[in-house]
Parts: C-alpha cells; sequence; structure tokens
C-alpha cells in the first residue's frame, strides 16, 4: 500500500478536524470567524492564481461577485431555490467572465487592469437602475433580499464555505502541478517565449480567467447565504478586491501558501477594525501601502528568503523516512 | 422622445463645455503615465479628495471653493511631491506592479479617509452660484459646465506653458520622451518625478473644485473618474495635449448627448463613457492621434 | 516541379507606420540545408524571423511551410506545424529552472516534442551542470545556450537561430559549429542570422543578404563575399 505523503496526510487531518466543528459545539463566534476566512482566502487563491502565477492583475474581483451574488438573489425570487443558486451564480459569473475575455485579452498590462476594472463599474450601474422583480426601487436602496434561506444555520454556512475554501486550495494544487500551471507560469515570465514555445495564450488565460470567476463567484454567492441581503454597493464594493489582493500581497504572492497566510491576517485584521466604520478601511489601505513597500516578497516570500522551511521541511523528511522504514 | 436637430444643439453645446472638466482631470493622469509611465489607480480618488477639501473649505472656513485652492494647491502640490518622493519612487525600485499597488493603496486610503469624515452620502459643492444658467439662444447652459470649460481651456494652456517654458517643465518633458538621454544631461529622474506627481496632484485639486460644482460626489466616486481619464488620454493619444483635448470633448459629449438620445435615461448616461472607454482599450488603445 | 523547399518566404513586406521594414522579400529554403542570412545592422534579420516565426504578420506576401501557407499564423499554432526559433537577446522564464525552461516546449510544442530526449539536449547545448538552476540565476552566456536547448525541445523541422554566437570567445566557436553540425545530423533545417563571421562562412551551406529590408545578393558564401553590393552595404 502507497503510504501518502505527510503533508497529505496533515492537510486532510486539519480538514477534518475543522468540518467537525459545528458538531463538536465550537463557539459560534469561531465559526462566524472561521466562515470570513474560508470565503477570504477562497477569493485570494483565486486573485493569486490570476495575478501571482498567470501575471494577470486583474481588478473585477467585485464583479465576479456581485454578479454570482445578484444571480443568487434574483434567483430565489423566481423560483430558483438557493443551492440552485449558488451554483448558477458562479456559472453566471463565469459566462461574464467568457463573453468579456475576447475583448478583455487584446489588452495587455495597464490596459487590461483598467479593462478590468471597468467591469464592476458597469454593473454596479447596471444594477442601480435594472430591477426585474420586486417592488420599484431607486438609487442605493435598489437591493435584493435573498428569500427561502431562513432554515440555514451558521454551521451550514460554515461547511459551504469550508468546501470552497478546500476545493479552491486544492484546484491552485493540482493545477501547478499539471502542465496548466507550467503554461501560466511561462506566460507570466515570459508570454512571448511562451507562444513561440507553442503556448496557445488566449486559451490559457482564459482557463485561468475562468476557474476563478467561477469560484469566486461561489464565494460570493455562499456568502451572500449568509448575509442574505445585496445592494449595488454592497454586491460590487472595491472590497472584494482589496481583500484578495491584501491577502495575496501580504502573505506573498506566486506562492501556494501565501494566500492562506495572508486571507488568515486580513480576517484577523477585519475582525479587529469592525467597530471603526470607514476608519478601517483607511487603516487597511495604509497597511497595503506599507507591506508592498517594506515587504513585497510578502510573509511567504521573506520566509523562504530566511530559510525558514528549511528546518520543517527536514523534520518531515526525516519523519516520513521513518514511517517508510516501520 | 423626438430627436431634432435643434434639440441636439443643447447637448452638443453642453458637452463640449463639460469636456473641459474631464480634460482636467485627465491631464493630471496624463502627466504621471507620460513621465513614469505610471497610471495611478489613485487618481480618481484624488480629484474627489479635492472636492471633499473644498467641501470643508466651505463648511468650516466659509470660502468659496475657487478661493481654497488658495490652500488647496499648494497643499495638494506638497502632499503630492511628498507622496511620491517617500513612496511611489521606493516602490519603482521593487517592480511596476508593486507601484500600481501602491497606487491602488493610496486609492483605499483616500476613500477610507473621506467616508470616515464625511460618511457615505453624497456631496456637493452647494454655492450661491452653482445652479445658475444662462442662455445662449434656445439652448439653457450652466454656469457650471462654462466654468468647467474654461478651467479645462486654462489648466491645459497653464501646464503646456510650464512645460514648455520652464526649466523644471523642460526637464519633465524630456524625461517623459527619453529617460536615460535625458538623464545623462544631469536631470535626476527621481526629482523630476516628485514634481510630476506633485503637479498632477495640483491638478487634481483644481479637477476636484470644478467637479464639485458639476456633480455629486461619494467616496465611492474615484474609480468612475480614473476610468473616463484614462479613457480620455487613450482616446485622444498618449502624449498629445490636443489630443486629450479632444478626448476630453468626447467624453462629455458622450454623457449628454447619451442622456438626450436615450431620453434622459441615467443608465445610458452612466454606462455610456464606460462603454467607450471598454471599447477604446479593446480595439484602438493607441487612440486617435497615436499611431 | 518537385516541392523540396521546407520554407519559401514569397514577396514578403512588413510595415511599421511610415517604415518598411522588409521590401518585397522572397527566398527558400531547402530541406536539411543551413541557410545563412546576412546584413547590417536595421537590415530587418529579426523582423524576417519574427514573420516567419509568426510575432508578426507581413503586410502582404505569402510564407509557406512545407507546403503549407502559413501567413498570419500565430506564434504557438507556427511552433505545433514544426518551427522554432531563439531570440537574439535571451529571453527565458526567469522563475523556472532550465529544465523547466524547455519542458515548456516540450509540452506545449505539439506531439512531435515527445521525440526529443531533454538530457540528450542538454549535452548537446553543453548546460548538463546547470539543469536544475533558476535561469534567473544562470550567466548569459548560459542563457544563449538555454535558448537553443528551448528550441530543439519542441522537436522542430525548421530552426531560425538569431545570433547564437554573439559575445562568444574564438574559443567557443568551434563548439558552437559543432552545435549546429549536430543539429543538421538530426536532419532539421537551420536558418541562421550571424555577425560572426567565422561561423557564418563555416557552418552554412547558402548565404541570403539583405539590407534595408530587401534582399540584394545570394549564392554560397564564396559568391556573396565577393559581391560588390554586399561590400557597398557593409562598408558604404
Amino acid at each position: 500500500m502507497k503510504i501518502p505523503r505527510l503533508t497529505t496526510l496533515a492537510s486532510v487531518a486539519v480538514l477534518v478536524v475543522l468540518a467537525l466543528f459545528p458538531v463538536i459545539g465550537v463557539p459560534l463566534s469561531w465559526l462566524n470567524y472561521l466562515f470570513t476566512f474560508f470565503i477570504y482566502l477562497a477569493l485570494a487563491n483565486m486573485w493569486n492564481l490570476l495575478a501571482g502565477y498567470t501575471g494577470l492583475i486583474c481588478l473585477c474581483p467585485h464583479a465576479f461577485v456581485g454578479l454570482a451574488g445578484y444571480t443568487l438573489a434574483i434567483g430565489t425570487w423566481v423560483g430558483v431555490p438557493f443551492q440552485a443558486g449558488l451554483i448558477a451564480g458562479a456559472a453566471v459569473a463565469a459566462l461574464f467572465a467568457l463573453i468579456i475575455s475576447y475583448p478583455v485579452f487584446r489588452m495587455k498590462g495597464i490596459y487590461f487592469a483598467i479593462g478590468t476594472l471597468i467591469l464592476p463599474e458597469v454593473l454596479k450601474a447596471w444594477f442601480n437602475f435594472w430591477r426585474p422583480v420586486g417592488n420599484a426601487y431607486q438609487g442605493m436602496g435598489a437591493g435584493y433580499s435573498v428569500k427561502g434561506v431562513a432554515g440555514v444555520t451558521l454551521g451550514d454556512t460554515y461547511w459551504l464555505a469550508l468546501a470552497i475554501a478546500a476545493a479552491s486550495i486544492f484546484l491552485v494544487h493540482i493545477i501547478l502541478r499539471a502542465r496548466l500551471g507550467l503554461g501560466l507560469k511561462a506566460i507570466r515570465d515570459n508570454e512571448n517565449t511562451a507562444a513561440s514555445s507553442g503556448v496557445n495564450i488566449f486559451r490559457l488565460k482564459l482557463s485561468s480567467f475562468l476557474i476563478a470567476a467561477f469560484i469566486m463567484g461561489l464565494a460570493g454567492a455562499a456568502y451572500f447565504i449568509f448575509s442574505p441581503r445585496i445592494q449595488p454597493t454592497g454586491g460590487f464594493t472595491i472590497s472584494w478586491l482589496l481583500l484578495p489582493l491584501m491577502a495575496t500581497v501580504i502573505g506573498g504572492e506566486g506562492s501556494e501558501e501565501g494566500p492562506i497566510i495572508g486571507a488568515a491576517i486580513v480576517t484577523f485584521l477585519r475582525f479587529l477594525l469592525a467597530d471603526y466604520g470607514a476608519w478601517s478601511l483607511l487603516i487597511q489601505g495604509i497597511i497595503l501601502l506599507v507591506v508592498v513597500v517594506v515587504m513585497p516578497q510578502g510573509i511567504a516570500g521573506l520566509l523562504r528568503q530566511v530559510g525558514a522551511y528549511r528546518f520543517p521541511q527536514k523534520l518531515f523528511q526525516a519523519a516520513e523516512g521513518k514511517i517508510r522504514k516501520a | 422622445m423626438e430627436v431634432t436637430l435643434v434639440g441636439l444643439a443643447g447637448p452638443l453645446i453642453k458637452g463640449i463645455l463639460l469636456g473641459g472638466l474631464y480634460v482636467v482631470i485627465a491631464l493630471g493622469l496624463s502627466l504621471v503615465f507620460g513621465v513614469m509611465k505610471l497610471i495611478n489607480v489613485g487618481h480618481g480618488d484624488l480629484v474627489i479628495l479635492g472636492s471633499y477639501f473644498a467641501l470643508a473649505a466651505m463648511t468650516w472656513l466659509g470660502m468659496d471653493p475657487f478661493l481654497s485652492l488658495v490652500i488647496g494647491l499648494p497643499l495638494f502640490f506638497g502632499l503630492g511631491f511628498l507622496v511620491q518622493k517617500f513612496i511611489i519612487n521606493r516602490t519603482f525600485r521593487i517592480s511596476l506592479d508593486a507601484a500600481l499597488i501602491a497606487t491602488f493603496g493610496i486609492s483605499i486610503i483616500v476613500q477610507g479617509l473621506v467616508q470616515a469624515r464625511f460618511t457615505a452620502f453624497g456631496m456637493s459643492l452647494a454655492t450661491d452660484y452653482r445652479l445658475l444658467t444662462f442662455d445662449v439662444g434656445a439652448v439653457t447652459i450652466p454656469l457650471r459646465y462654462l466654468l468647467d470649460f474654461i478651467g479645462g481651456l486654462a489648466v491645459m494652456i497653464a501646464l503646456r506653458e510650464f512645460l514648455r517654458r520652464t526649466y523644471l517643465g523642460r526637464a519633465i518633458s524630456a524625461a517623459s520622451q527619453n529617460e536615460p538621454v535625458a538623464e545623462r544631461m544631469g536631470i535626476n529622474p527621481n526629482r523630476v518625478y516628485s514634481f510630476a506627481f506633485a503637479i498632477a496632484m495640483a491638478c487634481a485639486a483644481v479637477a476636484g473644485v470644478l467637479q464639485g460644482l458639476t456633480f455629486s460626489f461619494q467616496p465611492t466616486s474615484g474609480p468612475p473618474f480614473l476610468i473616463i481619464s484614462f479613457g480620455v488620454i487613450i482616446l485622444g493619444g498618449l502624449g498629445s495635449m490636443a489630443g486629450t483635448f479632444i478626448g476630453g470633448m468626447i467624453f462629455g459629449l458622450t454623457q449628454t448627448l447619451g442622456a438626450y438620445l436615450s431620453g434622459g435615461s441615467m443608465l445610458v448616461q452612466a454606462i455610456a463613457p464606460y462603454l467607450l472607454v471598454f471599447v477604446v482599450l479593446s480595439i484602438r488603445p493607441q487612440g486617435i492621434f497615436g499611431r | 516541379m518537385l516541392e523540396t523547399a521546407v520554407l519559401s518566404v514569397d514577396r514578403v513586406n512588413k510595415r511599421f507606420g511610415g517604415i518598411l521594414a522588409l521590401q518585397d522579400l522572397s527566398f527558400e529554403v531547402q530541406a536539411g540545408e543551413v541557410l545563412g542570412l546576412m546584413g547590417p545592422n536595421g537590415a530587418g534579420k529579426t523582423t524576417l524571423l519574427n514573420v516567419i516565426a509568426g510575432t508578426y504578420s507581413p503586410s502582404s506576401g505569402r510564407v509557406n511551410f512545407r507546403g503549407r501557407n502559413i501567413t498570419g499564423f500565430p506564434a504557438h499554432k507556427v511552433c505545433h506545424l514544426g518551427i522554432a526559433r531563439t531570440y537574439q537577446i535571451p529571453q527565458p522564464f526567469t522563475s523556472l529552472s532550465a529544465r523547466q525552461n524547455i519542458l515548456v516546449a516540450a509540452k506545449y510544442g505539439g506531439k512531435k516534442a515527445a521525440g526529443m530526449e531533454h538530457d540528450k539536449i542538454f549535452d548537446l547545448v553543453n548546460l548538463s551542470e546547470q539543469k536544475d538552476m533558476l535561469a534567473r540565476d544562470l550567466a548569459t552566456v548560459s542563457l544563449k545556450r538555454l535558448e537553443l536547448a528551448r528550441a530543439l525541445a519542441s522537436n522542430p523541422t525548421l530552426i531560425l537561430l538569431d545570433e547564437i554566437a554573439a559575445g562568444s570567445t574564438d574559443a567557443e566557436l568551434p563548439r558552437i559549429l559543432g552545435m549546429i553540425e549536430e543539429i543538421r545530423k538530426m536532419g532539421k533545417t537551420v536558418v541562421l542570422v550571424e555577425h560572426v563571421m567565422k561561423v557564418m562562412v563555416e557552418a552554412v551551406d547558402r548565404i541570403i543578404v539583405i539590407d534595408k529590408g530587401a534582399k540584394i545578393a545570394e549564392g554560397t558564401p564564396g559568391e556573396v563575399m565577393k559581391d560588390e553590393k554586399v561590400m557597398a552595404a557593409y562598408f558604404g
């Protein structure tokens, strides 16, 4: 029987423990905290996939989140149960990414960044005025509640978020070890060389983009099941861009563990600053600024530079060796 | 709703006048982009900061917004100089992406600051003359649009003369055209960057006053202006001031004509400029005047 | 007529704004030959390689590869069909190791890429010691060899080499000549852009000289070197 790697075993163990939390009676505040962490983690992993591994600085996560949220919400008004709405939301976000990919991937570098920034602004304006169902409403109040989620407990949404976060980690993991991961890194490092080595730039960028849109949509819809009211300002708030961006910058771009570390810190910050209203936005901006100037490689990058991984690595290898012999 | 030739005159004139506002906003972005090849993602937010500054001057000091520029201009200039010198210049040593993220950080800081101080509700610079209009023939023109146009022209001419006639201005021009050569001729790029950003922020202060008189604003009004001013400079062609001017006019017209032709639809008014930028970015990023 | 030409460039023009970089350029490359491409700086040699490799589309004219019209095909498709190229200034995947660099070409270069053994490639270009080093840590001279390794990894029929001997010492030249000979023995066809005369003269079967985007001479090295027009182009 093939003995699985120690790191895999450890990860599965952590997953099982986390999954048991609602069952073993952990305080609800913990579940709340972890729920938020899982959502941010999924978003951060996807932003890292785009920016850290594909070289696409995409400023539109809030487009995917808001779009998925609205699909979910409006769906529940026309008889689509939220469970299906969750998937539908993610699918709509991915479809949107597909449609937008043709013009958007013609743009390079900064043009791409600003081009993607336009998307959530357009959607925000659109949903300010478009009300296909429900009573007439105008301006900032033009929101929808998500119907039919009264029976959903915090434990349920917790599991949902845990599943999505785990899926995001798993996805990034297998992509990096597959041909796709190699191609994405090649594109990130040198697009022209990648193309002349046979990499279909458009198709790979599109794959990355679609996967990110889908998972971000899932995370967004899950959030709006947990907090069942969506408006243009909340659904398309720039926070949905700030959070994964901050998590990736703080944690370390282009590494697998970076987003996990970063998301943990960002979640912590969010809860710490929760009582300070808009000042929390200001403080987060300052932190982002400081980190990008002082520690641009992020925590994971810093750890790598300092060789902090070598000790645990040796420990793991030694432990694995002993287990194999036994 | 009927679209008549006579009816078109109003939106046409108003669009051209309004374009002046977009010119002022775009000039700051264009200067920084030309010199440092950096798009300041927080540019729109800095313009809004200018609006809020004028609002603060009005509310607490009872000053007219234009008069507040006496304080505002040097303040913004100094602030811009410091930001570039101590923050953005540092990030250039890391990577261009790091600089971009830094400007995004600035964007967030400004949004947080004004929201904390002034709440998320929409504001405007409610001066006595704000709602004045005057008639040209059958067309009613809001005074503030005329002010926008005059402002656009004034800032553009002032900037052009500055770039041509002063030593610093010529240094900035040189650096934006060919930095290695400029450097070898004794021009310190970091210094040039600091001054360029400072000037861009001064433009933002002026733009903020004009903007605050023309439209209402909220903490989240920044990114739309970033997008539009980016569209202006791309459409007009990078490095061309005449192009930027025409680009501004086009965006002004997009809004006014869009409103008119759609029968006053606010959705169209809001979205039309975005769509224009998007289309330009995907089809002809070198703009009308670019090659 | 027997179609033995692997590549045929037919009246290709390439315009950049107001500048005509390639003028009515026509020539053929026979299967298995090593064709040299010469010309003063700015003559359009790299532009020509870019057009053949699909990085640029010609403004007019045709490019045929193995009987197929590949004009305007994107770079990745041209690679799949069997053309690989190196860059004059090395353009590696900086965060990847040397081995991973060629793995990109191996995995994405099309089905034929499976036929190349990577260790043999590294031996050929003399990079065996640096296989696992990151590209960003390699010296420029190693990077140039990595360019060649990556080009070989997709198992191309035609290889476009852009100044691989540039910056080499005289002692290294025999090694480079040896590499080109190895490639020829594999049955591949080579188009070689080179300024280093020794390599140009000894490695190639034929030379084409271009100046200001137009072909001004074609023939064996001996013929071309004596051509007056070539003299004029280089020495004015």
